[in-house]
Order: structure tokens, then sequence, then C-alpha cells
């Protein structure tokens, strides 16, 4: 070892030696009492309830209906479930909520029987889209192509990319600034009407176009 | 005692050809971005503290830490939504969106304060990849909206 390199491996352990120096007094702190509130809320944009499950060592709640809530204290298990009020739910939580950005748009291109061409109705959706990029503060468009389960997988992710690249074209060429376009592709991964394998259908065969 | 000039013009082309391969396979996949910020917001990357602006993107272990005024909204790659109210701090602890090669996770870890979330395509494609977790429990979601009051 040159006197360069002794000088290196010296500072290297002085400074780990100061790191886990740092990183004691942290290990030592007694753990701080806590409180968790979870609600699950009706969905902001279409009312639809969903459904989670909060739970630790000492048990767990299952939240199911508008509202619902649950308080864990400590390492104790989630207390009784309990719906909050409308009035409670939106004190403790409107500005919250009203924090949150807007929801995404969705459109879905098809293609005409055994062909690469989009369906007329699919491409008229084009100005659809630019409009629905206005929506949002620092948009971000994303072109997701899918495919049906006929093919290999590998070759069904490629086939999806070229299916969205072709999109991102048509939106371009639109007017959208390509620097807001994203392409990728789901493969056969992410079916909208599910199928087995190896099965022709036209419905999974499509483009997703995201705007958020 | 010179190498080769192919020799040099080779390991040029060699270093050429890997370094971006390697920059590409180390630089972390975007997560999200943040959409709306008011008051004072900040993401803590790597020990570093950056002031939050709308429009910046978000990576895996980045933590969101707002002031007392401070408010942000973010969506994440899978259309997930997440906002935090004042005095708040979450960290996403892992975010992975690669339905095509079956890989989905989303960890959120909510140190403290208030923290709304809106199930994405991750939480529709594998329900048990999304985890909300708390100092002192962990909520595993179906859908579609819950807020959370983490107090210390």
């Amino acid at each position: 070892m040159n006197g360069r390199r002794l000088l290196v491996a010296l500072t290297v352990a002085a400074s780990a030696g100061s790191l886990s120096a740092c990183s004691q007094p942290r290990v030592r702190t007694p753990e701080r009492p806590h409180d968790t509130t979870v609600a699950l809320l009706p969905d902001p944009d279409d009312g639809v309830v969903g459904r989670a499950v909060v739970s630790n060592a000492s048990g767990a709640a299952d939240l199911a209906e508008a509202r619902a809530a649950t308080r864990v204290q400590e390492s104790r298990a989630p207390g009784a479930v309990k719906p909050l009020s409308e009035a409670e739910a939106q004190s403790l939580f409107g500005d919250l909520l009203a924090t949150l950005p807007p929801r995404s748009h969705h459109f879905t291109l098809f293609f005409e029987f055994q062909s690469d061409e989009l369906t007329a109705e699919s491409r008229a959706l084009v100005p659809a889209v630019l409009r629905a990029v206005m929506d949002f503060p620092f948009p971000e468009v994303v072109v997701i192509g899918h495919t049906d389960t006929t093919g290999t997988g590998a070759s069904n992710i490629d086939l999806g990319l070229k299916r969205a690249t072709m999109v991102r074209k048509l939106l371009v060429d639109a007017g959208l600034k390509p620097s807001l376009v994203e392409v990728t592709s789901h493969g056969e991964a992410d079916l909208l009407v599910p199928t087995a394998d190896d099965t022709f259908e036209p419905r999974n065969r499509r483009v997703e176009i995201s705007v958020r | 005692m010179f190498p080769p000039r192919s020799f040099v013009a080779g390991a040029l082309v060699l270093v050429l050809v890997v370094t971006p391969t390697v920059a590409s396979a180390a630089a972390p996949a975007a997560a999200g971005r943040i959409k709306i910020v008011s008051g004072s917001v900040s993401v803590v990357r790597a020990n570093a503290v950056l002031p939050a602006k709308a429009g910046q993107v978000l990576f895996e272990a980045d933590t969101l830490r707002t002031g007392a005024d401070g408010r942000v909204g973010v969506t994440l790659n899978d259309d997930t939504r997440v906002s935090l109210g004042p005095g708040s701090e979450a960290r996403l602890d892992q975010f992975l969106y690669a339905p095509a090669e079956g890989r989905l996770a989303l960890v959120l870890n909510i140190v403290h304060g208030l923290v709304a979330y809106v199930s994405g395509r991750i939480a529709k494609l594998s329900p048990d990849a999304v985890k909300l977790e708390t100092p002192n429990a962990i909520v595993g979601v179906r859908g579609t909206t819950l807020a959370l009051r983490v107090d210390e």
C-alpha cells in the first residue's frame, strides 16, 4: 500500500467511525408514542368506496364502508371501527383531499379487425386528448400499448410498443409537444378482457392514453 | 512501449459503448411528479434537502416534508395520487411499476402528519403490492381512497 492509498483508507475508516458515532444516540432515544387514525373515504371523483385492512402485531381492523375509521394507539391493536360523520371527515381531511392533483384522464384506442389501422372512432379522440392536457398542472401524457394473448409475451411487448409509438406520432402530428409524451408497453400483461393464453380478442388489442 | 493504436481505439469504443448502459442502470427510474405545492415543502433525497417545486420529478426513496403552512400533491406513474397536509412527512420506500415484467410494488411510509392516498394501477393489478405504513400500523389497500393521520 503506498502512502496515498493508506491515507484514503484511513480517511474512509475515520468517516465510517464518525458515522456510526452519529447514529448511536438515535438508537438510544426511547421510542416516541404514536397514534394513527385511518379512514376509508368515498372516492373524491366517483364516490366509490373501496376497502382496507389496518393491522399491526396486536391485531387488525377491516374498513369496508364509507368513512369507516379506526385508531391505533401505541402498539395496541387497532380500535373498534366507527364511521366518521360527513362533517367530521370534512373537518379532518377536507383540505387534504383538496390538495390531491386532478384524477388522470384515460382514453382507449382500438384497431380495425386484423389490421394495424386505428378505428375511425379512435382516431377521432385525438382532439379530446389534446384538450385534456390543458386541464393539468405540469401535464404528462403516457401512451401504453396493449396486445391480446396470441403470440409470445416478449413479442407482444414489442408489438405494444410499436402500437404506442404509432399513436404518439399521431398526437405529436396533431400538435402535442413531443417532450410531454412518453411511450411504454404492457404487452399482454394488462388485459381489458381477461382471456386464456393464445386467445384472439380485439378488445385487448388497444392503446391507452393516460393524461395526468 | 505504447500500446498499439488499435488497442487504444478499441478500449475507447468499449468505454463509449459501456458507459451509457452503466449510467442508465444506475440512474433510478422516475416514480412520479409533484403537481401541487403551497407553503413550505421540501424533498429529502440522499440526505440533501431540496425545496419542492411543482413539476419536479420524484424517485423511489424520496421523502416529502411539509412545514406548518405546507401542502403538496403528487401523481405517481401508475396514476396513484397522494397529498400531504401541513407538518407532515412521508417517504416513498418502494415504487415499482413494470406490469409487462410483473413487477409491481408501492410502499409509502407515513412518518407523521396528514396523508391522503387514492389508489392507481398498482392497486388494481396487484392489491397485495400496496402498503401504507405508519410507525405503529400497516394499511393494506383494496382501493380506493384513504386518509391517515399520524401523531407523535
